[in-house]
């Protein structure tokens, strides 16, 4: 147990329970977390005005008074949000956490206080939304507080082009190894039960990468994997504070990617034997939302895909099938036709796991070196579907889905 | 008969008698050899063995020394490699000791300067090794990192960095042996300036109107009109 100090042990006996806690991780959010507070509190007030709740805000030492914005935000007029009558008291709790350095950790602090309050059900938001509305509150604790379910994942609605590692990696892959058809499993915004809290706090993973950045896929898969009763919950558009633009792409890929093949290795007896996969259940009413056009420039990406076969090849070629290595330098030779199919794409993805468990180099460099295939790969899939709209788009989707799980022998049979 | 005697028979009696007196040494000497080629053999196999419990293939293999030692040639498994190396180090050092037991004083004095000159050699060896080991590592970063950044010559940027570091621990191995010290410094001192020179004037002169738009280009960011938001 990490909660100290004294003082913050002192307002967890004050308090003694809740039924539910919702919790915002941060640092230096200054400019949004005053909105996702109050989206908070408004979706607590306003759906559960007879539970007991607690908002927990855990900051890794933010310098921009992000705590203090959290401690101090309140609702001024409660009749904006169609509320009249007095309702219960939130509890606050604006606290830094401690371990290492990243989102993880500071989940660790949220699952430690639901713990210790004895929370029934618990939801995490990020700081940075803008989009978050008081709805988004009772659509992830919902289905827990109710008891129908344990972990709630979030169904957003993007642009065709956004989310593309999600759309072309983690979700295909995640379904097809685990059976489940959570959209977004890397989402971020999640509601879970307290008992679940109590597992994850449980698992020895806080020195991990999981501390630094996969807490998203390892909280997803280990509700799944675990057989936990799972659902999605559509909450409309997921709009973020403007990211730094000069993110590396590759240290993304790297971290989500291999989170998910980390744990592979973790349900490795759980997947083998999976084949298929069924739907989970969806709550929320979902609606069509408009979206900023997204500008994409292929002919750069084309670029960056010739590159990498040219300059990686040699890397490549100890990883990927002959037939994929060949279909490669064919896209790559020709000028008109740039196409790379599903059972390519997945057997790259399928080969790079089998890669990554028998260690052939390192890790890093390994999923770094995906890069320019996942660039050719998503350049392919934009071309592809310029023309469709979002439902076209996610029947395209789902037939990647299909290839993936149909593929599944090859890292079944080649991961011993 | 004293032609005979002083001419014939003495020689060849004296010459039966040191060799009766050198072959006690001729004899310790093989038997050391044999030992040696025998110590050697069950260093190799001790040695094998160990190196495959500690996994040493499999971490050669990520690190790309088994597919640099396939292009040059070898195909033996690095861990046979080496031990089959140490084997031969312990019957070369079992050789040097059979030629000190025939007392031959030019031998001995040369078997002395190898024995000084070993251990030196083994530290260049274990040197080189993990020059080559780091070089190979570091160039397939540098190769990878340059092609995500979009640079066209990544592949000429990674050869740079491996053979760089390869470079340096070839120097400083030779500076371990003492072969020609000063000369590789200075050596690598003209070389390294001389591509400095190269360069400068290069992209100083030939590469003005590139320079400048390069600087502009990083100085103003990426011109992509990339928005997708991939995560």
């Amino acid at each position: 147990m990490t909660i100290e100090p004294q003082e913050i042990r002192d307002w967890i006996n004050e308090v003694g329970s809740t039924d539910i806690v919702v919790g915002i991780p941060s640092y230096n959010n200054a400019r949004t977390i005053g909105h996702v507070v109050r989206a908070v509190q408004a979706g607590l007030a306003k759906y559960f005005p007879d539970s007991k709740a607690v908002l927990v805000n855990s900051d890794g030492g933010s310098s921009d008074g992000t705590m203090e914005i959290v401690r101090n935000e309140v609702i001024e007029d409660l009749s904006s949000i169609l509320l009249s009558h007095p309702t219960g008291t939130i509890f606050r709790l604006a606290t830094p956490y401690h371990g290492l350095p990243g989102k993880g950790s500071a989940f660790k602090t949220i699952f430690e206080i639901a713990d210790r309050l004895d929370a029934r059900a618990c939801a995490v938001v990020d700081s940075d939304l803008r989009s978050i509305t008081p709805e988004w509150i009772e659509l992830l604790i919902k289905p827990v507080l109710s008891g129908q379910f344990d972990y709630v994942a979030p169904l957003y609605h993007r642009h065709k082009f956004d989310g593309t590692i999600t759309n072309s990696i983690i979700y295909p892959i995640t379904r097809a190894l685990y059976g489940k058809r959570v959209r977004q499993p890397i989402g971020g915004d999640f509601g879970f039960s307290g008992e679940l809290a109590r597992v994850y706090l449980s698992r020895d993973v806080w020195n991990s990468d999981v501390a630094r950045y996969g807490i998203d896929i390892w909280m997803t898969t280990t509700a799944i994997a675990g057989n936990y009763r799972v659902c999605q919950s559509f909450l409309g558009a997921k709009i973020h504070d403007a990211k730094d633009p000069g993110a590396d792409l590759s240290a993304m890929l790297f971290q989500v990617v291999g989170s998910t093949l980390d744990l592979m290795e973790t349900y490795h007896e759980v997947w083998k034997t999976v084949r298929g996969s069924s739907p989970v259940p969806v709550f929320g009413f979902q609606y069509t939302v408009g979206l900023e056009p997204v500008a994409v420039d292929l002919e750069r990406m084309k670029d960056r895909f010739r590159l990498g076969v040219r300059e990686l090849m040699e890397i490549w070629e100890d990883i990927l099938p002959v037939e994929v290595i060949t279909l490669l330098k064919d896209i790559s030779e020709h000028q008109d036709y740039f196409h790379i199919p599903d059972e390519i794409w997945a057997r790259v993805v399928y080969s790079f796991a089998i890669a990554a468990h028998r260690q052939i180099i390192s890790q890093e460099h390994l999923l770094k070196s995906l890069t320019p295939l996942y660039i050719g790969r998503t350049a392919s899939f934009v071309q592809e579907t310029m023309e469709c709209n979002a439902k076209e788009v996610e029947e395209k989707i789902e037939l990647l889905c299909n290839v993936f799980e149909s593929e599944k022998n090859l890292i079944v049979e080649n991961w011993e | 008969m004293d032609i005979y005697e002083r001419f014939i028979n003495e020689p060849v009696k004296g010459f039966i008698d040191r060799m009766l007196e050198f072959l006690p040494d001729i004899i310790a000497a093989v038997l050391i050899l044999v030992s040696g080629f025998f110590a050697g053999w069950l260093a190799k196999i001790v040695l094998k063995k160990v190196f495959t419990i500690l996994k040493l293939d499999e971490h050669a293999e990520r690190t790309g020394i088994t597919k640099m030692l396939q292009k040059s040639g070898l195909n033996d498994p690095l861990s046979l490699l080496l031990a089959k190396i140490a084997g031969g180090f312990i019957v070369f050092a079992f050789f040097v000791v059979s030629l000190g037991t025939l007392k031959i004083s030019v031998i001995q004095g040369l078997t002395e300067k190898l024995l000084y000159f070993l251990p030196n050699a083994f530290i260049a060896l274990i040197v080189l090794t993990i020059g080559f080991i780091l070089g190979n590592f570091l160039g397939r970063a540098a190769l990878i990192a340059s092609v995500n950044a979009g640079i066209h010559l990544a592949g000429h940027v990674g050869k740079s960095v491996k053979y760089l570091i390869i470079i340096v621990s070839v120097s400083m191995a030779l500076e371990l042996l003492g072969i020609g010290r000063d000369t590789v410094i200075i050596s690598y001192a003209i070389i390294l300036s001389g591509l400095v020179l190269a360069f400068a004037i290069a992209f100083g002169l030939g590469g003005r109107d590139a320079a400048k738009e390069f600087i502009e280009k990083k100085l103003k960011g990426n011109q992509s009109k990339n928005d997708i938001q991939h995560l």
